[in-house]
């Protein structure tokens, strides 16, 4: 046990400090991929170990608790410094300084660090393995991506010193504070994490140092930091009721019948989570992010760090079941998906639509914990493991495709087959399994609307279905795009970096692979991992089909039978011969040898443009962010206010 | 085994019956414009005609979406007529689309690619009503399955007649008949050529035409879903929806996608949040 | 297989799909053209159906006279028609070049670009003309692909 979470969260830190130290890139190379292979197989074993209780106490007779609470402070002060004389801003300096009061007077007024202690400080469940497994098979898959990406990215900087040990000592030392949070029992353990993410994702995405970034770093930073008060305000109420600050003693059955009481730190809990995924109205910090390099944005904007706010947020589900702010809590995941899919339609820019589209989920996994029934925790997992696995392929793709184009517009991606053909069937690969059953992801929606219609839920069902809707628009133009060609004369060769395509090829055929083996998943942790928090399964595996009460999913049929038919369209697509083939009608008028031109009178070519719809009169950033982030304000206020009201 | 023997029989036979629907549809329009119209095989001799013609297209991407296309329709009138989850048939429906799209999206052509993007729009206005649609269902029965919808007992039209509405909505947009005949309309050279379709020829043209039929068969089962508790009234139910989205057809123009967009939105939600509050209090 | 066949030839038959190009008509012939979609016409009757598009079509009916500027737009839509096609030239000025025929920019009628398979004579031609222009050219194609077995 020992062994296992050390490989899990302290190695990742020790590897990060080597990696600071040992600036060449031979050592680099070899400390990331160990870490890799070390994190992967850990994470594994970890799993086949089962549920566990551990409360370490102290690490070379140094009491860990006090570690923990020393490197809070240590953290805090370090982002205050910053926030004074780097940034300069007012903003972060006051919320940071907010936290290390509200700390002080919690660790040293309220807490009696004499007595016994309540709970281990750590513990995992079949939801923590999941988030485990994620962080370490998918992080892992991406830091081993960075290698092959970074030296490129670079090169387009022209840097005089490489930036390189420090970019991975945050890349790598994140993969650590990931897995400690998720495994984390002490609220204070799960608080000092939580910092060190929210620290790190600032770090990476002012990494390239210009203003830009800078900004939008700054903006990440103040956003989550609001979180990070909310968090310690939870803990000093907390304190104050009497509750020991663990996770366990929140999840304790009948803990809200307390009331008010229980449910305004459950509701500071769940709006930090809700920073942290970026739901709206605090949605421009993580598409601001997307200025970070693409491994930071597909490490910790889309697969892991903003998951950590729906773990949270679905973690304490069964803790605020059947209170009213899990329905409101439903209704704003809801209009979070809708109205970030709307903004997704509206982006040309692929790191954007990308940004959008992992808002819109978690803004669906976090309606699904608000619906808290079992099914819809069945969804919001389905949803975290598929979506982590497909949006960071997504993510790695676009990268991938920047640096060869040099562009992310969705419009400069057009016929992307002739020149990136490997890349293009890769994104493909990605955009099908978000979208197209019998994948993962479409299996979390179709869990997820059902769940909505079964709880009657009816402004979150409307809310979904319009989303629904919208996400299918910007991801098919998308596919359609990429195959933007003329008869395929002559592909050309794709030389890839190793670093670069083994993580694409392993994550595409992850993708579809853990998609067939669902059911297997769904009984080996998502049920036990619904089982332990509801008490009770959301789906009976049926011969592999998943069924309940509101109707069926068919795996494997649906897999054999679109499998040998797409094989067999696949055999009809290749007998297509060059002769079969013309140009497109032109009215007849097209110009010789050119495709995509039309003849003008002057015998002169006349170049046409095709573009997509994007449709920015109804879902341009301009026109929708100022009204959604007014409703989803007024929507906080509101679930805030009834939750006072019943103070007072 | 009895579900399975006739959700194949049903796929044999819904090219058949989407066939004739097309060919009487055409004879009707032709009556109501006093015309004669071709024989009601017409449909048949298109498609068979279409089959024998030498392949022309752009790039094997066509091949690979229609087959994909056809495949889904198949699959989708397959698990409709097993009883199956009608959220599931749906999405199982929305592959085909979507390779439809690409397919066209994959043309550089640029009627092609306008019509592609017409075609999402009419996707867009049509998916979220017919999610509504299947969660009132679901509602009324308490569950997603078709079969449940037959063993409910009385005639869904009865507390979903709103919802019906909703659906034609979707079913007029399906049949790609006006005033929604935005993406691949038969009239409009001028403005589209054949919009989504322009690039697509011969036999690819036939798949398509065919996988349309499966298509227009789910779509009219669904309508008779709401009167599911006898055969002569289901067969009422829809002759006369069918005639009615005639007429409509005949009536109205073409308009535009910004006009359909918003006005099927706005009735559809105002329609299907009425009918589920009257569900709620009823 | 056999059955397959005979249901695709009885289709070319029934179902001529006609792509109208007006090469450089007085209007005259096009106006009859139309005349022919009307309830008293009502072409649809034998399967006709004017299309937008060449790659739908299977006629290819043309009216006016080639000038040098449009003869490479009628060679290119004629490319565009996939096998089995037939061309239907119509109107003195298809046929010919008619009253245009002398002018310095006309080439002539429409078989010095492309294979014509009918001549519908008259200017304009009636439209029982052209009705019956179209199932000639049918006999044509089936007559065409006798020969090719
Ligand atoms: S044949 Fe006569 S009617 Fe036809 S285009 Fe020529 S001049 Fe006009």
């Amino acid at each position: 046990m020992d062994i296992l979470v050390f490989a899990t969260v302290v190695l990742p830190f020790l590897a990060a400090i080597a990696l600071l130290l040992l600036r060449d890139k031979g050592s680099r190379g070899l400390i990331v991929v160990g870490t890799a292979v070390v994190l992967a197989a850990a994470s594994l074993a970890l799993v086949g170990q089962g549920a566990f209780e551990y409360g370490p106490k102290s690490i070379l007779g140094i009491s860990l608790d006090g570690l923990i609470t020393l490197l809070d402070f240590a953290l805090l002060f370090v982002i205050l410094v910053i926030a004074m004389t780097k940034l300069k801003n007012p903003l972060v300096a006051a919320l940071t300084a907010i936290q290390i009061v509200g700390l002080i007077y919690l660790e040293f007024f309220m807490m009696d660090h004499g007595a016994a202690k309540a709970a281990p400080a750590m513990f995992a469940d079949s939801l923590s393995m999941i988030m485990v497994l994620v962080i370490s098979i998918v992080g892992s898959l991406i830091c081993v991506y960075a290698l092959g990406y970074m030296p490129a990215h670079e090169d387009h900087l022209h840097l005089a010193r490489s930036k390189q040990p420090r970019f991975f000592f945050y890349l790598v030392a994140f993969l650590g504070a990931m897995n400690g949070l998720v495994l984390a029992n002490s609220l204070l353990w799960l608080y000092f994490f939580w910092e060190v993410t929210t620290f790190c994702s600032f770090m990476l995405i002012s990494h390239d140092g210009d203003e830009t970034s800078v900004k939008n770093a700054t903006r990440a930073l103040w956003m989550n930091m609001t979180g990070g008060v909310a968090f310690v305000f939870a803990l000093i109420f907390l304190q104050k009721t009497g509750t020991g600050l663990y996770l366990s003693e929140l999840l304790k059955p009948g803990f809200s019948a307390a009331g008010a009481a229980a449910l305004i730190p459950l509701f500071m809990l769940c709006y930090a989570g809700i920073t942290k995924s970026a739901q709206v109205p605090f949605q421009s910090w993580l598409t601001g992010a997307m200025v970070a390099p693409t491994p930071v944005s597909a490490l910790l904007h889309s697969s892991t760090m903003v998951k950590a706010g729906v773990y949270l947020v679905l973690r304490l589900a069964p803790a605020y079941a059947g209170t009213m702010l899990s329905g409101t809590l439903a209704m704003f995941g809801a209009f979070t998906f809708l109205t970030t899919s709307a903004l997704a339609v509206g982006q040309s820019n692929a790191k954007k639509v990308l940004a959008y589209s992992t808002i819109a989920n978690l803004g669906l996994i976090i309606a699904c914990a608000g619906i808290n029934t079992p099914a819809a925790i069945t969804a919001a997992i389905v949803i975290i493991i598929f979506h982590a696995v497909s949006k960071a392929l997504m993510f790695l793709c676009v990268g991938t495709i920047e640096q060869k184009i040099h562009s992310r517009d969705l419009e400069d991606m057009r016929g992307l087959y002739m020149v990136m053909p490997k890349t293009t069937i890769v994104a493909l690969v990605g955009v099908v399994t978000m979208l197209l059953p019998p994948f993962g992801v479409l299996m979390g929606k179709w869990m997820a609307i059902e769940s909505a219609a079964a709880m009657k839920y009816m402004p979150v069902t409307v809310m979904l279905a319009l989303g629904s809707g919208l996400t299918v628009m910007f991801w098919a133009r998308w596919a359609g795009i990429l195959l933007s060609t003329p008869y395929p004369k002559g592909v050309p060769a794709e030389p890839q970096a190793g670093t670069v395509r083994g993580p694409l090829v392993l994550l595409a055929a992850g993708a579809v692979l853990l998609s067939l083996f669902v059911p297997f998943i769904y009984g080996g942790l998502i049920e036990p991992a619904v089982r332990s928090s509801h008490k009770a399964a959301g789906f009976v595996l049926d011969g592999f089909n998943f069924v309940n009460q509101q109707g069926v999913f068919y795996v494997y049929p649906l897999f054999l039978v679109l499998g040998v038919g797409f094989y067999f369209a696949w055999k009809q697509a290749r007998k297509v011969e060059a002769a079969d083939c013309v140009g497109p009608y032109l009215c007849g008028a097209q110009s010789p040898g050119d495709d995509k031109a039309f003849l003008s009178t002057a015998g002169a070519p006349v170049g046409y443009q095709a573009s997509n719809f994007y449709l920015t009169w109804l879902f341009g950033e301009e026109r929708l962010t100022g009204p959604i982030n007014m409703v989803s304000g007024v929507l906080l206020a509101v679930m805030l206010g009834l939750l006072l009201g019943g103070v007072i | 085994m009895g579900k399975l023997l006739l959700a194949t029989l049903a796929v044999f036979l819904a090219p058949i019956v989407g066939g004739l629907i097309a060919g009487i549809d055409r004879k009707i329009t032709a009556r109501l414009q006093s015309r004669f119209g071709p024989p009601i095989l017409q449909p048949f001799y298109d498609v068979f005609k279409l089959l024998g013609k030498a392949p022309m297209i752009m790039n094997p991407w066509q091949v690979l979406t229609v087959w994909v296309y056809l495949l889904s329709s198949m699959l989708t009138v397959f698990l409709f007529f097993m009883g199956s989850d009608l959220l599931l048939i749906f999405f199982v429906m929305t592959i085909g689309a979507v390779f439809f799209v690409m397919g066209a999206l994959s043309t550089q052509s640029p009627y092609a690619q306008v019509g592609a993007q017409r075609e999402l729009i009419t996707m867009l206005t049509y998916e979220p009503l017919i999610i509504l649609v299947f969660v009132s269902i679901a509602m009324v029965t308490g569950s997603f399955k078709v079969s449940e919808v037959f063993a409910y007992g009385k005639p869904l039209l009865y507390q979903l007649p709103l919802m019906f509405i909703v659906l034609g909505y979707a079913l007029t947009i399906k049949l790609r008949k006006s005033p929604f005949d935005i993406s691949a309309c038969h009239h409009a050279h001028q403005e589209l050529v054949r919009g989504v379709l322009t690039e697509y020829s011969g036999p690819q043209l036939a798949i398509i035409e065919i996988a349309h039929w499966y298509d227009v068969v789910f779509v009219l089962g669904l309508c008779a879903l709401f009167w599911a508790t006898s055969a002569p009234g289901m067969i009422i139910l829809l002759v006369v929806t069918y005639f009615a989205e005639l007429v409509i057809d005949n009536v109205t123009a073409r308009m535009t996608w910004k006009w359909m967009l918003q006005s099927v939105w706005c009735w559809g939600l105002a329609l299907s949040v009425l009918n589920l509050l009257w569900l709620y209090a009823g | 297989m056999s059955m397959l066949k005979d249901w695709i030839n009885k289709g070319r038959l029934k179902s001529p799909w006609v792509v109208h190009f007006d090469c450089g008509s007085c209007n005259g012939c096009d106006i009859e053209v139309l005349a022919c979609l009307t309830p008293v016409y009502d072409v649809e009757r034998f399967g006709i159906l004017n299309i937008g598009d060449p790659k739908h079509a299977d006629v290819l009916l043309v009216t006016g006279t080639v000038n040098h500027r449009n003869k490479h737009v009628l060679k290119n839509i004629y490319d565009q028609m996939p096998e089995p096609k037939a061309v239907i030239a119509m109107g003195a000025c298809g046929l010919t070049g008619g009253v245009f025929r002398e002018a310095y920019n006309v080439v002539g009628g429409v078989d010095k670009v492309i294979p014509v398979d009918v001549y519908v004579r008259g200017c304009p031609p009636k439209p029982e003309a052209i009705i019956d222009g179209v199932v000639l050219a049918l006999e044509k194609v089936k007559a065409k692909l006798e020969a090719a077995g």
